[in-house]
């Protein structure tokens, strides 16, 4: 019930990030000791050493750079369509609300739909290259998008909208001054969210058809048995995709001082 | 007229003995209460007014048992509690009925924790929830009533443990006035039915005069017994007391001891904002 | 079926009544007849895009073949073991994580950075342990399955109504009353939203990893059908699965929405 001062609030918070850091590492040498020792199968788990070992091999001789401005070259284009044709697709959405009444419980209805499984699909129209791996990421993203600009639209406070019709605005007017930027800061979550989906789609396609840049790395090494290579691919497209998610999430937070 | 407190509650059922409570916070420490002492008597409605910030949610805490770091003790008819007391059934301030279960199940709700057999169960809730004015409700659901029919519930699920006493915080805070009113008409018909001892926690001056046989005002804190005050008005009370001269010279009265209160509390808030970013 | 969903969408009934299902039926139709037009142009190559009565010949054999149902159990059997296992995990690592602020300090944020990442990528990993049968799909539905499920059992802990813990405590109710009476009944929501999604991605996991390696299933029966090129069958395969997953997502969701009536 009782909370400590300021200076000790400041320790209270690092002690369950060291504890929860420091067990994670403990249990890393644990699974190292183990496997020197023989009592894991150093055939189905290599050792973290020799996986940190692989993260130079990795990155010198497979060209991880430019896999990995493949890889965001795909997002950035899914990206750059996700945006255009989804919040145009949530505004034309909203200005007709027949169309909105008709259409958003099957926009609601596909953003759990597994998209992804149409990969096969997709080969067969895009053919083995990047625009399979694009589209994949960009349908499969599509919905949110959608959504959260209808979402951010119709939820502007009427409040703001009345200020607008007492100011004798025309509809263009109240779209571009009032309800868009008042919607901004949903549509940027749903962009975020878009990405997001975008990204885990991208580079499991990539993994899956074998071609593009860090998933098909992974899938490169795992079918060479270098095991060590695929943990240390694994981890290091693992540690992309976080800082992918947090710069995003900074990114968002800095728009939106006030959230 | 204000009377000289202790003496005549010899036979308290509730006594609430030099409680001191101290909470730490990143500005330093901060007393809540200081030193609060008084007794109840057995069927007894007894009102705590003080102004915001005085300690009177701490004070509800201390008293239910679900604070525990405290000075002093809390002794209910002999016994010093140690966290929450049989004898005592707490109503809370905010919506606290539970959503997914019926008005009955809601009420029915201790006595399903003492082990009580449904079929007795049902008929002992459905008893309170008459008591509380809901009859016919009993198979709703939270969701689909009013805010002050909410209340009502709380209230009847607390009367179903039948505790001997009855400890509310500002019970009916969230309700619009006329709704208040006439729930306070409820609740004082209900106690002097049950005769049952009721502690009730308050802002509202006019609450408090319109229920109560003795009203302590609490300073602003560190919270303390101001004064005591007997109010001598006549029993049944209906909302209809709101409107006489008698009435109108207590709350005058009260009024008068509060407002200095109230308004070291608002300096105080004044003083904050300045001071703290947002 | 429309009536109600009418009526929920987007507020407003009366106005345009049927006309959103005259609009409905004239998007169907719009598309169907644009496919049906791609499909005979000849503008594309052979089948990519098929006649709909091909499809529908596809859709018609597949549902009366037993080898279908054969592979669909499969499927389904796997789904549901991961869904399980990454589930029920999930569940209790949240309800762990939820009530200890120290735990989830500790460990909830690997948990929070590591969802949103692609789990087809561990697929190597998961044969390595699990061999190429079965268990190597359902280990990997559970592994995309337990992520969505954890981060929302424990955000659901910590979102309980405060006064309704103190209400039980109040009533001075044992730990386990606590939990039974109090915790559980609280948490329905996120609950029953955790294993919405975490079926989503159980489903997505299982089936895109049989699609990579397996030998039945219906990935497996996708991959065949796309190797040799058999494209209505591959259609027909896409539409019954999205129709299941759809169908799936909303059942799951209808379990939850008959407790709205009971929400304040």
């Amino acid at each position: 019930m009782t909370s400590t001062p300021a200076k000790h609030s400041a320790l209270e918070g690092l002690v369950p990030a060291a504890v929860g850091f420091g067990s994670l590492v403990a249990f890393f040498i644990a699974v190292e000791i183990l496997i020197q020792f023989g009592l894991l199968n150093r055939f189905i788990v290599p050792p973290p050493s020799e996986i940190i070992g692989s993260f130079y091999r990795i990155v010198a001789e497979e060209h991880v750079f430019s896999r990995f401005l493949f890889t965001a070259g795909e997002c950035l284009i899914a990206g750059i369509m996700l945006t255009v044709f989804g919040v145009a697709g949530g505004v034309l959405m909203h200005r007709f609300r027949l169309l909105q009444q008709a259409c958003e419980t099957w926009v609601a209805a596909l953003a759990s739909a597994p998209f992804v499984l149409m990969y096969p699909l997709f080969l067969v129209i895009f053919g083995r290259n990047a625009w399979t791996i694009i589209m994949m990421g960009f349908v499969s993203a599509l919905p949110p998008v959608i959504l959260k600009t209808i979402e951010g639209l119709s939820g502007t406070r009427k409040v703001l909208v009345n200020v607008g019709k007492s100011f004798n605005l025309s509809a263009t007017q109240q779209f571009w001054k009032i309800l868009f930027p008042a919607a901004l800061p949903t549509i940027f979550v749903g962009i975020r969210l878009g990405l997001i989906f975008a990204l885990i789609n991208i580079v499991g396609t990539e993994f899956l058809i074998n071609f593009g840049g860090l998933g098909q790395l992974i899938e490169d090494l795992a079918e060479r048995y270098d095991l060590a290579g695929t943990y240390a691919a694994i981890c290091f497209v693992i540690l992309v995709s976080v800082l992918f998610f947090m710069a995003l999430e900074k990114a968002e937070r800095w728009l939106r001082p006030a959230g | 007229m204000p009377s000289a407190a202790p003496n005549r509650t010899d036979d308290a059922i509730l006594v609430v003995d030099n409680i001191v409570v101290r909470f730490e916070t990143a500005e330093g420490a901060i007393i809540a209460l200081d030193d609060m002492s008084f007794k109840v008597r057995p069927g007894e409605f007894l009102s705590i007014i003080g102004p915001s910030g005085c300690g009177k949610s701490t004070l509800f805490n201390v008293i239910g048992g679900l604070l525990g770091q405290y000075q002093g003790a809390v002794r209910v008819a002999g016994e010093t509690i140690s966290g929450p007391h049989k004898s005592i059934g707490m109503v809370f301030q905010e919506e606290s009925t539970f959503p997914w279960r019926t008005v009955v199940d809601n009420v029915a709700f201790p006595l399903e924790l003492i082990g009580m057999p449904k079929a007795e169960r049902a008929e002992r809730a459905r008893h309170f929830i008459s008591l509380v004015g809901l009859d016919g409700f009993e198979n709703r659901y939270p969701g689909e009533l009013s805010g002050g029919m909410r209340q009502r519930v709380s209230l009847a699920r607390t009367l179903a443990s039948e505790p001997k006493i009855l400890l509310m915080d500002e019970p009916f805070a969230a309700l619009d006035e006329q709704t208040r009113l006439l729930l306070g008409d409820k609740v004082l018909q209900i106690q002097q039915q049950l005769k049952q001892t009721t502690l009730l926690i308050t802002h509202n001056i006019t609450e408090a005069v319109q229920m109560s046989d003795r009203i302590l005002v609490m300073t602003y804190r560190p919270g303390k017994m101001k004064r005591i005050v007997d109010i001598n008005l006549p029993r049944p009370r209906t909302s209809e007391i709101v409107g006489s001269e008698a009435f109108g010279r207590y709350v005058a009265q009260i009024w008068s001891d509060l407002r200095e209160e109230a308004s070291r509390g608002m300096k105080d808030a004044e003083s904050h904002a300045l001071h703290t970013s947002s | 079926m429309a009536e109600t969903r009418r009526l929920t969408s987007a507020g407003t009934s009366a106005p345009f009544g049927s006309s959103v299902t005259l609009l409905r039926a004239a998007i169907i139709l719009g598309v169907l007849g644009l496919w049906e037009l791609l499909a005979h142009s000849g503008w594309l190559y052979r089948d990519v895009v098929p006649s709909l009565l091909a499809i529908g010949r596809a859709l018609f054999a597949l549902l009366t073949s037993g080898n279908y149902y054969f592979n669909l159990g499969v499927t389904a059997g796997e789904i549901g073991l991961a869904l399980a296992i990454g589930g029920l995990s999930g569940v209790a690592i949240g309800l762990l994580l939820g009530a200890n602020r120290f735990l989830s300090k500790a460990y909830e944020p690997y948990l929070y950075y590591l969802g949103p990442t692609p789990k087809i990528i561990f697929f190597p990993v998961m044969i390595m342990w699990f061999g190429v049968g079965v268990e190597s799909k359902i280990a990997l539905g559970a592994l995309s399955c337990f992520f969505p499920v954890v981060l929302s059992v424990a955000a659901g802990m910590r979102a309980i109504d405060g006064v309704l813990v103190r209400v039980g405590k109040s009533f001075r109710a044992d730990p386990w009353q606590m939990a039974m009476k109090i915790y559980l009944p609280a948490m329905r929501h996120p609950i029953i939203n955790g294993v919405r999604l975490g079926l989503g991605f159980a489903l997505i996991g299982t089936l895109l990893a049989e699609t990579k390696l397996s030998n039945k299933g219906i990935g497996f029966l996708i991959i065949q059908a796309y190797s040799i090129f058999d494209m209505p069958r591959m259609y027909a395969m896409l539409i019954v699965l999205f129709v299941l997953a759809i169908g799936a997502n909303a059942l799951v969701g209808r379990l939850g929405g008959l407790d709205s009536i009971k929400r304040s």
